[in-house]
């Protein structure tokens, strides 16, 4: 059983400026992966969600791509 | 009499719980936010540091407190940005992201959002609530935590080894002075 990424890192905040790690969770589109994939727990699911979309907002990541 | 002395102690408790509410939620107010900010390409590097010392001046002139900072750095956008100056639209591909760290009561962040508005050279930003500590991911720091662990038995080692050395070089010193003596 694959466990969540940040609760394995210890990561409690999820940064929006981390775009290293926001891609790991996006798909080529740049949309969000279902955490049914990639086995994120609900709590940061929110978290990262969010974080994304301050990203985007930023253009430190697209809305779309391809 | 018993009974309006009793009142009076009563309603002056009331009051004392009262004030002491009112300043709790006074140093509550103080909340850590975070100002992440894109400066326009059109500034030079040489000005970036004065553009950001500005940011931080009127910070720090309506009380708030820096916690930490990331200077500027030039970035290409992942999506053209465009911002209206002087009636005309401009697109941007490329600009300097920084951001600040800082402590400041709820009432300063509208002063806050109002001069970043109006500041020109900046194209975009984002005021956000967060936390104090650091929030960038470090994937090498527990490795460096766990390293030093294991070194330690190596120099333990080592510095043993020097001790048993150094008496059979001093040894071998005498050897060779005696030799040389003799020829």
């Amino acid at each position: 059983m694959k466990q969540c990424f940040f609760s394995q890192n210890n990561i409690n905040h999820i940064d929006y400026k981390d775009t290293e790690i926001l891609k790991k969770f996006l798909n080529p589109h740049a949309r969000i992966i279902s955490r049914k994939k990639t086995c994120v727990s609900a709590k940061n699911q929110r978290k990262l969600a969010l974080a994304v979309k301050r990203a985007r907002f930023m253009a430190l990541l697209p809305y779309v791509a391809r | 009499m018993h009974w309006r002395s009793a009142c009076v102690s009563l309603f002056d408790m009331l009051k004392k719980s009262e004030q002491e509410n009112n300043k709790e939620k006074e140093e509550g107010s103080l909340k850590v936010y975070e100002v992440g900010y894109h400066i326009a390409p059109a500034v030079s590097a040489e000005n970036l540091p004065v553009e950001v010392e500005n940011l931080k001046n009127f910070l720090v002139k309506e009380g708030a407190t820096i916690v930490s900072e990331g200077f500027p750095k030039m970035l290409d956008l992942s999506y053209a940005v465009s911002k209206s100056v002087g009636g005309s639209k401009r697109k941007f591909d490329t600009a300097y992201f920084g951001w600040i760290k800082f402590d400041a009561g709820e009432a300063l962040i509208a002063k806050i959002k109002k001069f970043f508005d109006e500041n020109e050279n900046i194209l975009r930003f984002l005021l956000i609530k967060t936390v104090k500590e650091n929030t960038l991911f470090s994937p090498v720091s527990p490795k460096i935590t766990a390293s030093p662990a294991k070194e330690e038995p190596k120099t333990a080692k080592s510095s043993t080894e020097k001790e048993i050395k150094s008496p059979i070089s001093q040894e071998e010193l005498d050897k060779t002075i005696d030799k040389l003596i003799a020829e």
